[in-house]
């Protein structure tokens, strides 16, 4: 066999991933283990401190464009003033000084899972790093309109949090009364679930404070209906921010003009919004995407150790992943989800070294806080389980991360205590994942 | 595609296996009970909500797992087996806490 076809070769070189991946010692001190990870959001920042945690002498190099992660959780009151930047920049240092990672500076630009490396683009020139086990977690990037002119510096997303979040809050604040502001909800899956819907309240909240009269958020949402907490939202739309907040659902975007903030959506138009937050469908942070991806633009996963078909010594996490589920009950892109799987990956890496089988006694979860207004809050909390998945039929289609229903769910309470404990919880999944 | 190119990985994955050593494996629990830590802090020992780390709590997770939802944690013990939260609740009781409620 002299030639191997496309397929033929991924799969060999997987096999030969397999290999490279296969029983390294924990406890030897010739050749540590090298665990390199590619974005320094909530999954990978998790990923790298608890392979260091658990690993013994395993090296863990980790890889961000930036020199620290500004945490979309609690952006949107960023966007309305209520909270700084600062507040929401998580530096590594604590991961270099607490958990001995290596932190490099850098853009992932090509895998090479025929010699286990990766390439990373660094303001030194190229870097080579070899890899026994290879993690990705660089979150989502964007599907541009179907037509239009698209610029994200004019018409801010705001759904990866850092610059984008300034320049929305900046626009937010030149709004006057009877002025509207333009929001998109991305087709799902998308990253934040409630996250679109939070920032509707927020903003409208916002803009009543302000006083200013008349103006309007109008949310052209790409689905069928609220796609996280219905009875908070829509009450929140209907009663809270009644009369501020106008819902349009199955608006499927056709068209953005950046540049005269116009969008055409299948049910509704508006020309010349004040602001236009433009938020795009989603697919699979870019190095990720030049994986096997599934129709909807993400990673498929092995929900025991987040590995990929063909080559399991690469490992997708977080909101470029997708993790076989029942029907109907997908696992939600989040950053606590992210740190939540992180753990996973990062024991199945542990226990490859070891030479041991992957932990299938596991279980994920999700859990969040909404602001509705400058004082209370929703609360989301979701659970997934090892095993059988099902078809929207209830029939078994495999394994994978099952959602654990609570029966008969009380209705989601808003409140102000729940808006305190928002708090408690980011700064508790900044600290596990960070600190 | 030369099979140069595979011949050599091979010897690649090779090399690297001289150097296994396989160790000892991961505690019970510990892997399930890291869940925890998202809002409870790392090993149990905050930041965040109640710590959970140095006591017992199983008899509480089974209290909050049967009882009617009121908050997140009815919702989060109901999202394990009443074995996995004692695998949780036997691994924490082992990690040192700040004695804090």
């Amino acid at each position: 066999m002299n030639t191997l076809n496309r397929r033929q070769f991924l799969k060999l070189a997987g096999a030969m991933s397999a290999l490279a991946a296969a029983p390294r010692a924990v406890g030897a001190t010739t050749t540590a283990p090298r665990v390199v990870v590619v974005g320094g959001g909530f999954g990978g920042a998790t990923l790298a401190k608890y392979v260091r945690m658990w690993g013994g002498n395993v090296q863990v190099t980790l890889v961000d464009a930036n020199p620290s992660h500004v945490s979309c959780i609690l952006s949107n009151l960023v966007i309305t003033g209520a909270l700084s930047m600062t507040r929401i920049t998580l530096g590594f240092d604590s991961l270099k000084a607490n958990h001995g990672v290596t932190v490099m500076q850098g853009r992932a630009l090509a895998i090479d899972a025929w010699g286990n490396t990766l390439t990373v683009k660094t303001s030194s020139g190229n870097k080579v790093l070899p890899y026994d086990h290879l993690v990705l977690s660089p979150g989502i990037d964007f599907v541009p309109p179907v037509a239009g002119y698209w610029d994200a510096n004019l018409t801010p997303h705001a759904w990866q949090a850092g610059p984008q979040t300034t320049l929305l809050k900046n626009q937010l604040a030149t709004m006057r009364s009877n002025e509207t502001f333009v929001m998109t909800v991305p087709k799902a899956p998308y990253r934040c679930p409630p996250g679109p819907y939070e920032r509707a309240c927020v903003v409208a909240d916002y803009l009543k404070r302000k006083g200013r009269t008349g103006a309007k958020v109008i949310v052209l949402d790409a689905n069928a209906g609220i796609t996280a907490e219905p009875e908070a939202f829509g009450h929140a739309f209907n009663v809270t921010h009644a009369g501020v907040i106008e819902y349009y659902p199955n608006a499927a975007v056709q068209s953005v003009d950046s540049r005269t903030r116009s969008i055409v959506t299948s049910v509704k138009t508006v020309n010349k919004a004040k602001v236009l937050n433009y938020i795009p469908n989603q697919l699979a942070g870019a190095i990720a995407a030049t994986l096997p991806l599934n129709g909807a633009g993400f990673v498929p996963v092995d929900p025991l150790t987040y590995g990929i078909e063909s080559y399991p010594n690469i490992h997708v996490i977080g909101d470029s992943c997708a993790v076989p589920a029942s029907d109907g009950k997908p696992v939600p892109k989040s950053g606590h989800m992210a740190n939540s799987e992180a753990k996973i990956c990062a024991d199945a890496i542990v226990r490859d070294f070891n030479g041991e089988a992957p932990d299938a006694n596991i279980a994920t979860s999700s859990a969040c806080f909404s602001p509705i207004t400058n004082k209370t809050s929703s609360w989301l909390s979701t659970n997934f389980i090892y095993g059988d998945i099902f078809d929207a039929s209830g029939k078994v289609k495999g394994k994978g991360m099952h959602r654990v229903d609570a029966g008969e769910a009380a209705a989601d309470m808003v409140d102000g205590d729940s808006y305190q404990d928002m708090f408690k919880w980011a700064d508790s999944i900044f600290a596990d994942s960070f600190i | 595609m030369d099979i140069s190119i595979f011949t050599r990985a091979v010897l690649a994955g090779a090399a690297l296996l001289v150097a296994a050593v396989p160790t000892s494996a991961a505690e019970p629990g510990r892997l399930l009970a890291s869940q925890c830590a998202q809002c409870h802090g790392t090993n149990g020992a905050g930041p965040g909500f109640e710590e959970i780390a140095g006591k017992d709590i199983f008899n509480d997770l089974i209290e909050m797992k049967y009882r009617p939802i009121e908050g997140i944690m009815e919702r989060q013990a109901r999202g394990y087996t009443d074995e996995q939260l004692r695998l949780i609740s036997d691994y924490l009781s082992t990690l040192p806490g700040n004695g804090d409620d």
